[in-house]
């Protein structure tokens, strides 16, 4: 799963406190994320895919690279599952 | 920022129209039913005002279903909306507005008016009024947000206890009476930052019906919100602010202007304002049976923790 990944359209995100609360579908939808995953979900922006995420997230949090590497494998998954994010066909 | 419309019309109290107050919103009703009318000034008595309109409803009513013919046709409406006109799929309301002049030309079966029906229309057309006034007014973002809940203002502040239709709003102001405190509004009430802006927040009693016969027009500072929950035992839990956010965010009547077609920006301003009173104001889960006594226990033992708190910083 490298092909590039971008946030899907027509979401609204606040910050609440340490968290980031995403809002779907008009307001019937509404996920949270925590520091790590809202970081991913940020540098969804269709210009990377797994790996460049990973390299990003290795700069900004202390953690190995096979540590995130797995980290943004499962939280990229769990976003294309709610449909916050989408493959970009390339 | 205040934005005034080219050709705003200033519309003075007459035999077939009113002017109500919403907050800073002043809403015209003109219905050529005086009889109709009469008894919209009656529900409304509290909050009539001779100030000039910000947008004019008006209102026109048709005969041809019978209530039981109203619901079936409800279950099945599904609204249309064209360049500053709308219809229903079933054809039982349709209207015109121009907002650059601020006005809006609703008709619709006369029944649509009966505050018994499982939805308020009459709270529907005053909010959609007010949201709309506001897009005039102030470019679209409100000074203030409609809230689906019971306001009550106890030792000069507000507190409000809110959820969801049939969750227990009316149940509280009923057992408040006026022992334990001023119930303002059981159903509906108008929160926002107090003149001046100190990060304070203010609530003030809207006309919009409820279980309960008495409107008030007053206002005072928001102290706490409470979101209500049915149990068999009374009892309160503070919240974090992101459940309290998400929770209270559903509370919030949609501020939607007449004709509005951008969602995102309607839940965006949702999202804004919750953002800002879960930051300022403490939440919590009120669970409570239908016991007096036990309800002003918890809200007694509340505040008194919140006191402290304000002691302690």
């Amino acid at each position: 799963m490298n092909n590039r990944i971008m946030q899907a359209e027509d979401l609204i995100s606040r910050q609440i406190g340490d968290e980031t609360v995403i809002i779907k579908d008009n307001g019937l939808s509404t996920y949270v994320l925590n520091r790590m995953a809202a970081c991913i979900w940020e540098l969804c922006d269709g210009t990377r895919g797994v790996d460049g995420i990973t390299e990003k997230i290795c700069e900004r949090f202390e953690v190995d690279s096979d540590q995130a590497n797995a980290d943004v494998t499962e939280t990229i998954d769990q976003l294309l599952k709610t449909g916050l994010v989408n493959q970009v066909k390339v | 920022m205040q934005v005034e419309t080219p050709e705003k019309q200033v519309i003075s109290s007459q035999e077939n129209s009113m002017q109500v107050q919403i907050g800073s919103i002043c809403c015209a009703i003109k219905c050529q039913d005086t009889k109709a009318l009469q008894g919209l000034r009656q529900r409304y008595l509290d909050f009539l005002t001779d100030r000039p309109a910000d947008v004019s409803i008006e209102l026109s009513g048709v005969d041809h279903l019978n209530a039981t013919e109203l619901e079936e046709a409800l279950s099945e409406t599904r609204f249309v909306h064209g360049e500053n006109n709308f219809h229903t799929t079933s054809h039982i309301i349709s209207g015109t507005y121009d907002l650059s002049r601020g006005t809006i030309k609703i008709s619709g079966e006369k029944n649509l008016a009966n505050p018994d029906l499982p939805i308020n229309h009459l709270n529907r057309l005053l909010s959609l009024g007010y949201y709309s006034a506001c897009k005039i007014r102030y470019n679209g973002i409100p000074p203030a947000f409609l809230v689906h809940s019971c306001g009550i203002i106890r030792h000069g502040q507000a507190m409000l206890f809110a959820g969801p239709s049939e969750i227990g709003k009316t149940t509280v102001g009923r057992l408040c009476g006026n022992r334990y405190g001023q119930v303002i509004n059981d159903e509906m009430v108008l929160v926002s930052r107090q003149q001046g802006d100190d990060g304070r927040l203010s609530v003030e009693g809207v006309p919009m019906l409820g279980g309960l016969p008495s409107r008030i027009k007053a206002g005072a500072p928001l102290a706490c919100i409470f979101l209500l929950k049915q149990s068999k035992r009374t009892a309160v839990r503070e919240l974090e602010r992101t459940e309290a956010f998400l929770r209270f965010m559903r509370q919030v009547i949609t501020p939607a202007y007449i004709g509005q077609k951008d969602k995102r920006a309607v839940y965006g301003l949702i999202a804004d304002f919750s953002a800002t009173v879960t930051s300022l104001i403490p939440f919590f889960e009120l669970e409570f049976k239908l016991d007096r006594q036990s309800l002003w226990r918890a809200i007694e033992e509340t505040e008194i923790m919140l006191g402290k708190e304000k002691q302690e910083t």
